[in-house]
């Protein structure tokens, strides 16, 4: 192995080295505390722009339901059936697992890989919050379909709150994390009664009478907002499913459910999924109909809740955005070993803010979502296939570690070139993850095979 | 003891203050108040949660550093 990669996989698993053995039985915690911990997941700032994008998608209140309803249980079978029995085997995180496989080489790619994904979600977060703090200063926020910055008012509010979510990520990350873990219920809170709010708005009356029919006139009415694209049930249901792609299928909850007694404690992750992205979804696109279909999260949070709505707003982009450039920046530090944490967070931070500035982060949300989970997937794959599909056909497994090989080039070759054909595929950008997941399974078992065989 | 009690007190008070949070709008949407009542009541029941619930210590240690999700 080169020196200069021995030096840089030396520094990363010197980072990483904390969670390096397994987790040992007196480690491991109950169903209670796994539930307790995923009920206060997947509320973050961008709930407020995925559900309210979903109302200018046109999408149907009929589709929207039953998506959301199967697309959830999709991604929590997937948590149970796919993440956690790996990682109860193994009680190994996704980072040491997959560079017994990959090598350290691949391992550290992944990072980077991770580590640039991270930044642009912050970035989508701070842009979130910019809205928000904007709407008290009078600056619009960009029309749909926005790339560059719409003014520079839009840009120094951007600027400020990437400056400030950056400085207290290094002046206290965990210290923030705590205080996140108190907000994360109350922001639901604010989903939820921003909802109940706006509904009198359009036209609900208090009986819930005619609820239905205002959802499928008012609010889901199947109708696009001029230049959105059209979307149906399909859609709904694969992005609920493809949400969280790169925790599921892509294995990175592996961290957390090494820790787990049993791999059944997957299905407790529907105690985060169905508040976070089932009624969270659906509470956005009630406040996005009452605002007269303007993607402007600050709004629609201020008209629904007030000032605590768009305090709500700006937590949630805070509070979301912090942990995001703590990891982002651990990623990072593998590559510059002897900086101090402080300044590869200020880094991350800047990279985060300048990409804030650019609303086609926010604006594209979803399909930068869907991309997300899409990159990472193969890997995921990848670590499927060595870990269950091996054994039965009798493939070695682990050769990376085996051998020391710094790169195990078929499983790059094959991360690669899964994204490849997935990004060229005759598909909507959508339903591209689930053939590229087969793909990537078939070629890395068999390319492996190939390999033994010579 | 007398910290026990403390907490239990905070922590109360603390569920109280989200169950307003919740109540506010309902009353709201069912006539019972004004919309800037319900304003109001929304956001001095969310100061007091998290003066509260950081009282009370309602934070969770997780089991293992994850990464944040969309």
């Amino acid at each position: 192995m080169p020196e200069r990669w021995t030096k840089l996989t030396a520094a990363m698993d010197k980072l990483y080295e904390f969670d390096r053995e397994a987790v040992t039985p007196d480690k491991f915690q109950s169903g209670g505390k796994f539930a307790g911990l995923f009920a206060g997941e997947h509320v973050a700032a961008t709930e407020f722009v995925i559900g309210a994008f979903f109302v200018l998608h046109g999408i149907g209140a009929r589709d929207l339901l039953l998506g959301l309803l199967i697309g959830n249980l999709l991604a929590v079978l997937s948590w149970t059936f796919v993440c956690a029995p790996i990682a109860v085997r193994t009680r190994l995180t996704l980072y040491w697992y997959l560079r017994k496989i990959a090598g350290p080489g691949v391992t550290l790619i992944y990072n980077i890989a991770n580590a640039f994904l991270y930044c642009v979600l912050a970035g989508a977060m701070i842009s979130v919050s910019a809205t928000a703090v904007g709407l008290l200063f009078g600056i619009p926020v960009p029309k749909l379909g926005a790339i560059l910055p719409s003014s520079l008012g839009w840009v120094l509010i951007s600027v400020a709150l990437g400056a400030a979510f950056t400085t207290m990520a290094i002046l206290g990350f965990a210290k923030l994390s705590r205080f996140a873990e108190v907000a994360s219920p109350w922001i639901f809170f604010v989903f939820i009664a921003g909802a109940v709010a706006a509904l009198p708005r359009l036209g609900v009356d208090p009986s819930l009478d005619n609820f239905w029919q205002v959802a499928t006139t008012k609010i889901w009415n199947g109708v696009a907002a001029a230049g959105q694209e059209k979307l149906g049930f399909w859609h709904v249901l694969f992005f609920a499913w493809f949400c969280n792609l790169a925790m599921h299928i892509g294995l990175s909850d592996m961290a957390l459910f090494r820790y787990a007694r049993k791999w059944t404690y997957g299905l407790f992750t529907a105690f985060g999924v169905y508040p976070g992205h089932m009624l969270a979804w659906i509470a956005s696109g009630i406040m996005v109909a009452a605002v007269g279909r303007e993607m402007h999260p600050g709004l629609m949070a201020y008209q629904a809740a007030g000032l605590a709505g768009i305090a709500g707003v700006l937590l949630a982009g805070w509070t979301t955005a912090n942990p995001t450039l703590y990891r982002a920046g651990l990623a990072l530090q593998t590559i510059t070993p002897n900086w101090p944490r402080w300044k590869i967070t200020l880094i991350a931070g800047t990279a985060t803010t300048i990409l804030a500035c650019f609303p086609v982060f926010f604006l594209k949300l979803l399909d930068y979502v869907a991309i997300y989970g899409l990159v990472l997937m193969p890997i995921g794959a990848i670590v499927f296939a060595e870990h269950w599909v091996f054994p039965i056909l009798g493939i070695e497994q682990y050769q990376a570690e085996k051998r020391g090989w710094a790169f195990n080039w078929t499983a790059l070759v094959v991360w690669l070139g899964t994204l490849g054909v997935a990004f060229a595929l005759p598909l909507h950008l959508y339903f591209r993850w689930l053939p590229g997941w087969f793909i990537a399974l078939l070629a890395y078992t068999g390319l492996m095979a190939a390999r033994r065989a010579k | 003891m007398k910290n026990r009690i403390l907490r239990m007190i905070t922590g109360g008070l603390a569920l109280l203050s989200l169950g307003v949070c919740l109540a506010a709008p309902i009353l709201y949407f069912l006539g019972r108040i004004s919309e800037d009542s319900y304003k109001t009541a929304f956001l001095i029941a969310s100061i007091a949660w998290f003066v509260f619930a950081i009282a009370r210590g309602f934070v969770r240690k997780p089991p293992a550093e994850r990464e944040p999700m969309p």
